[in-house]
């Protein structure tokens, strides 16, 4: 009788708490947070910004609104790209200026909601896919310039594609519920103390750039753990790599030209190429990004706090090994299909970009990037150039390919690779 | 409209910036001499110089190929040393059917051009991603060498 009424009050309180926590998430879920702050120290476009180049283009590139929001050959901003995640798929949203089916009838006010707090026009929760919970310390005059800009663009007609989520997730009100649990409506802080070039590379990197959304590691509520800022994840089958300022597994050991010359061109030699999404990042964003704010992104990237990815491969340099005397499957098949680009050196020839030694990628005993490479091909549009190396999925089967990523990882990494066929089938 | 500097001249095109630079050649501009093999980087047929380095045409879009030089077989003969390669070709017999000797030839002058003595094997790396049907491989190894060494080499053969 009295352990009945103890575990009768317990789960009194408890779902009281869940009804208050609920009232309270529906609630403040269309509460942008503080909208009269003042435009910080840090935010806004930099000094040296292109005479040729508006205010809110500007803003809108070093936001990468442009890579989630064009579909593959489709028209820029009209949305339609398919984000794949454990619970289903859904899809990116039309932001041309298209009263009908864009965000042309959004009001200012309306537009720096979403950002700041998540929800559309009409209040409803957006999902977390929309990196709402960065861009919410975005300042509002820059929103309201990415807003300017994308109303001059010309507008799309392109009704949006609906999610395929299975339940719970198709429930759109019960993001409040998230956004009260993990989303903090604060804007941009600069940090007391910093240098401005800090400062402003903070900005960059969290509220314009994202960066975290992917480099940072998620915990089980899929919120990004703040204490493992940019220590590496895994998304989407492509790995983001340690960013954090740890010499053997992040990027504390790359000097500021090859940091400049990533960002910038997409390659950095005998650090890395950009590929995948980090390939669509730099052709995108990062390669508009000023002098100025290259320096202010390396300048913060700097003092991001060491961290040792978990899975992130050894930075330690491999030289090629020797080869042995006959040749393995994957060796046969790198001379024959890679080493036409990519020359038997790794040195590449046919471009600055076929350069393999020296590639995360290739150090990587899981081969993750590699093989999505491999199976996929690459294409980054940089500098007025499309740089491309053509997909081999259907020219090889699984156990091939896995066996030329073991070669490559061996060879070119220093790494045992672990690779089956299994392995490359689920990749695919 | 894009300029290209092709065998010493420059070329406009007026193409899309994903074009490969092979379909530019052949198809746009008539420079039928450099092939169509596989399309995709593995056979070598497509082989140009851009700025002396042997490339894949059929896989680099033709921006790619913007601000550098690009020579093709048919101006190979502007230089001593594309000159003695011909004539090493020519010297030894190597084509059979010929599809693929643009593409050798190409490689071949890359490679001496970097090395002008090559052991057998640079030649077998800087060669490797040329593939010849007719198995005409003992041939170019030997042309290789005498365009190399300037004196007449016989080509290997089984004792």
């Amino acid at each position: 009788m009295k352990i009945g009424r103890i575990i009768g009050t317990i789960v009194g309180v408890v779902v009281l708490i869940a009804i208050v926590f609920t009232a309270y998430a529906l609630i403040t879920v269309t509460h942008g947070g503080n909208e009269q702050a003042t435009q910080p120290v840090g935010a806004g476009v930099p000094v040296d910004l292109p005479t040729t180049m508006a205010r809110g283009e500007y803003l809108t590139r070093a936001a990468d609104c442009e890579a989630c929001h064009t579909a593959p050959g489709g028209q820029p901003f009209a949305g339609g790209v398919a984000f794949k995640l454990p619970f289903g798929t859904i899809y990116s949203s039309n932001i041309t200026a298209d009263k009908e089916t864009g965000i042309g009838d959004w009001t200012d006010d309306e537009f720096v909601r979403a950002l700041h707090a998540g929800v559309d026009n009409k209040g409803q929760p957006l999902y977390p896919a929309f990196p709402y919970t960065s861009y919410t310390a975005l300042s509002r005059d820059d929103i309201v310039a990415i807003r300017t800009y994308l109303a001059s663009l010309p507008a799309v007609h392109a009704p949006a594609r609906p999610n395929e989520l299975s339940f719970p997730f198709n429930q759109r009100w019960t993001l409040s519920l998230w956004n009260a649990a993990f989303l903090k409506k604060e804007r941009f802080q600069p940090e007391q103390g910093k240098t401005e070039a800090f400062n402003r590379g903070a900005y960059l990197a969290t509220a314009l750039g994202h960066c975290g959304e992917c480099h940072t590691p998620r915990n089980h509520g899929f919120a990004m753990k703040s204490g493992k800022a940019l220590a590496g994840a895994e998304l989407e089958g492509w790995r983001a790599y340690n960013i954090t300022s740890d010499k053997e597994h992040g990027i504390g050991a790359w000097s500021d030209q090859e940091l400049i010359d990533y960002f910038s061109k997409g390659h950095a030699a005998g650090r890395g190429t950009a590929s995948g999404p980090m390939g669509e990042v730099v052709g995108y964003s990062l390669q508009y990004l000023t002098p100025s704010d290259l320096a202010s992104l390396v300048a913060y990237l700097r003092e991001v706090k060491p961290q040792q990815g978990s899975a992130a491969p050894a930075a330690a340099a491999a030289a090629p090994t020797a080869t042995t005397a006959s040749a393995s499957p994957g060796e046969q098949l790198f001379v024959g299909a890679c080493a036409g680009c990519h020359l038997e050196s790794g040195q590449g020839r046919q471009t600055n970009y076929a350069m393999l030694t020296g590639l995360r990628s290739v150090r990587d005993p899981h081969a993750t990037n590699l093989t999505q490479i491999i199976l996929n091909g690459s294409s980054l549009h940089v500098g007025g150039q499309e740089v491309f190396m053509p997909s081999f999925g259907r020219a090889y089967s699984d156990a091939e390919i896995a066996a030329l990523s073991n070669y490559v990882v061996s060879h070119f990494g220093g790494q045992q690779g672990t690779l089956s066929a299994e392995d490359v089938a689920k990749r695919r | 409209m894009i300029v290209l500097s092709i065998n010493g001249q420059d070329t406009q095109v007026d193409v899309p910036e994903d074009m490969p630079l092979l379909w530019v050649l052949r198809d746009v501009l008539g420079l039928n001499g450099t092939k169509f093999g596989c399309g995709m980087a593995q056979c070598g047929a497509c082989t140009v110089h851009l700025d002396g380095q042997a490339v894949r045409s059929c896989v680099l879009p033709v921006t790619g190929a913007v601000g550098k030089k690009i020579t093709t077989i048919e101006g190979l003969n502007a230089t001593d040393l594309g000159k003695r390669v011909q004539q090493a070709w020519l010297g030894i017999e190597v084509a059979q059917c010929g599809y693929c000797q643009t593409g050798q030839i190409m490689s071949a002058a890359a490679l001496l051009a970097a090395k002008p003595t090559p052991t057998d094997a640079d030649i077998d790396a800087a060669m490797s991603g040329n593939i010849c049907r007719c198995g005409t491989y003992v041939r170019i190894r030997a042309a290789i060498k005498q365009a190399a060494t300037g004196q007449l080499t016989l080509p290997q053969t089984i004792a």
